[in-house]
């Protein structure tokens, strides 16, 4: 008897002593890493590139920005009808097909490149002039043949701006960051493309696998992630980029409703130095989209049956007429 | 010899109790299953079990979820790669519970399978085939949603588990809404655009087809998953599959591209070259 109250007295020991262990263990944790989730938007309509017009000047003022956006907002509207059938024809969808934004970015700058301080990419190295001459070359004359003489965007392998790295495009302008320890994944709603970016530390793939979004590696500064990407494939190319390009993001919160998104291209065989781009992505409700763009790809059977059309059509009327 | 005698037995008393402790502190809150099991799972801070990781379901049932046998592939020139291997079925009760006009359409489905399967075209494979094709899929699970990257065609879902959200338009891959039943993750897909099939033999739905996924770690390294499927169009009452997804657990495994649409052009627009 006088055994069993001394099990149960030990027991209750050591349950308090396990309790107190695990205020401890949650004590001993490491401070939370910041939180970065949700469903962000990256629309705007200020450019990569500072325009040659505002050279010089890289912030407007407040009511700049307002008449800069105005004058934006009314040069761009698929819905003007005074250029004629050709310029109708150019404008292709309707305005409420787009979604570019409406804004400029909230830091008021000109361009979305904050460095080089001009605003623009910088030059390309003699190497890159060369491949990338090489390249047109090559598919001059041929540019309606098949698929692949067409640019990945209609061919729906890379599209527009869905990365690496994420950029502004014409729609689509969503992205989905989903996070828990060990790993971040980056969901972007153009081309429904995921990265999955470890957090443990581990190495990059060997150099002698390459893919088309690169391979991505992070880890955590204090109150920034940073992802670094390589291993990039020769068929992808972000601005001119050679396959050996490392591209460095940050992401940081400003507040309950920004992130701040910053990448660095680093590329020596490519640009003559590195450039830096920054972006503020808002907090937005979502959901994101399926983008299934290769299921619906109707635009590539468009494209080929038009020029085979033309081609048929320009053999007939070399023909004499009977 | 007698003090001996008691600190052996007292040893025996602090091991029992230790054990006693180590079980009962190991047993959650939230009426779960044997202790056995749970202490064994990964869990994430508040408990629920974590699914966070890269994974594949064995077997061949993305060629035929149906019991079947070894058959001859479609291309002499593959030989013994390109045949298509046995195995046992993953629909319970082994039957597919079609319609009349449903199972001919199977039939002729399966007859004009390098025609119609959307797989050989690269297209989104949509739920359940996304979670026993023949490739890695990861999952991330977060405190909020649960995201599923499937390494063929660049596919995905993220599974909402907040308040549960019609499906606005249909897709390939459905809308997915996920909440808990004790430790299982249970996802129910609605909004699937029709256009999917099962597996390589013609087996399909519409886009009247309601699947409820059911995701249970059996331990660390084992996901049971379940679902079951709905669809009063083709089927005459609701039917199940059921298979075992496992862990990848080699050094650094992770999910790569599998970016099919280059190696699906030729077949879908090559009629359409300049010859």
């Amino acid at each position: 008897m006088k055994c069993r109250i001394l099990i149960l007295v030990f027991c209750l020991a050591a349950l308090i002593g396990s309790a107190a262990g695990q205020t401890k263990t949650a004590a001993l944790r490491p401070p939370s890493t910041p939180d970065i989730q949700g469903i962000w938007n990256f629309a705007t309509i200020t450019p990569l590139e500072r325009p040659a017009d505002l050279a010089g000047k890289e912030f407007f003022t407040e009511q700049e920005a307002a008449q800069h956006e105005k004058e934006v907002l009314a040069r761009t509207n698929m819905d003007r009808r005074d250029g004629g059938a050709q310029a109708d024809l150019e404008r292709a969808y309707n305005d409420f097909w787009w979604d570019r934004g409406t804004k400029i970015v909230k830091t008021l700058r000109t361009s979305l490149i904050v460095d080089p301080r001009n605003g623009r990419i910088p030059p390309l190295t003699a190497g890159a002039k060369e491949r990338q001459a090489e390249r047109q070359a090559a598919n001059r004359g041929h540019e309606f043949d098949g698929p692949e003489n067409r640019p990945l965007f209609e061919r729906c392998l890379i599209l527009q701006g869905a990365g690496a790295p994420t950029t502004p495009t014409a729609y689509n302008n969503n992205t989905q960051i989903v996070q828990t320890p060990g790993f971040v994944a980056i969901h972007n709603e153009m081309g429904h493309e995921v990265r999955i970016i470890p957090l443990d530390g581990r190495p990059h793939l060997p150099q002698t696998m390459r893919q088309w979004k690169g391979d991505s590696r992070g880890h955590w500064e204090s109150d920034t992630l940073i992802v670094e990407t390589t291993n990039f494939s020769v068929k992808n190319s972000f601005r001119g980029s050679g396959p050996d390009m490392t591209l460095t993001e940050r992401f940081r919160r400003l507040d309950a409703d920004t992130l701040e998104y910053r990448f660095t291209v680093d590329d020596p065989e490519t640009f003559t130095q590195p450039w830096t781009v920054e972006i503020p992505l808002t907090r937005a409700p979502g959901p994101l989209f399926e983008y299934a763009c290769h299921e619906g790809n109707y635009g590539m059977r468009g494209v080929l049956s038009g020029a085979r059309a033309q081609e048929k059509d320009a053999v007939e009327a070399k023909r004499p007429s009977k | 010899m007698r003090r001996k005698v008691m600190s052996y037995r007292l040893r025996i008393w602090v091991l029992a109790s230790a054990a006693f402790v180590a079980l009962f502190t190991a047993m959650p809150g939230n009426g779960q299953t044997s202790p056995k099991t749970t202490s064994q799972i990964p869990r994430m801070p508040d408990g629920k079990p974590n699914f966070t990781g890269l994974w594949q379901t064995l077997g061949t049932a993305h060629w035929d979820i149906r019991d079947h046998s070894t058959q001859p592939g479609p291309f002499f020139q593959l030989g013994a790669t390109g045949a298509m291997p046995a195995g046992q079925g993953i629909v319970e009760g082994g039957e597919i519970p079609y319609t009349p006009a449903a199972a001919a359409k199977q039939k002729e489905n399966l007859q004009n399978r390098m025609k119609l399967d959307p797989e050989i075209k690269c297209y989104m494979p949509g739920i359940p085939r996304a979670n026993y094709m023949p490739f890695p899929f990861q999952i991330i699970q977060s405190q909020r949603d649960i995201a599923f990257v499937y390494e063929y065609a660049t596919s995905n879902r993220v599974v909402n588990m907040g308040t549960f959200r019609e499906a606005a338009v249909d897709t390939w891959m459905g809308t997915s809404n996920g909440h808990w039943e004790g430790d299982t993750l249970v996802v129910d897909v609605s909004g699937l655009n029709g256009n999917s099939w099962f597996d390589r033999s013609g087996n399909f739905q519409t886009d009247n087809t309601h699947v409820v996924e059911r995701f249970t770690l059996g331990d660390a390294d084992h996901i049971s998953y379940e679902a079951s499927i709905e669809d009063k169009t083709i089927y005459t009452r609701p039917w199940k599959i059921g298979t075992v997804i496992y862990r990848h657990k080699e050094k650094n495994a992770q999910l790569n591209e599998f970016k099919c649409v280059e190696f699906a052009e030729e077949l879908i627009y090559g009629h359409l070259k300049k010859k």
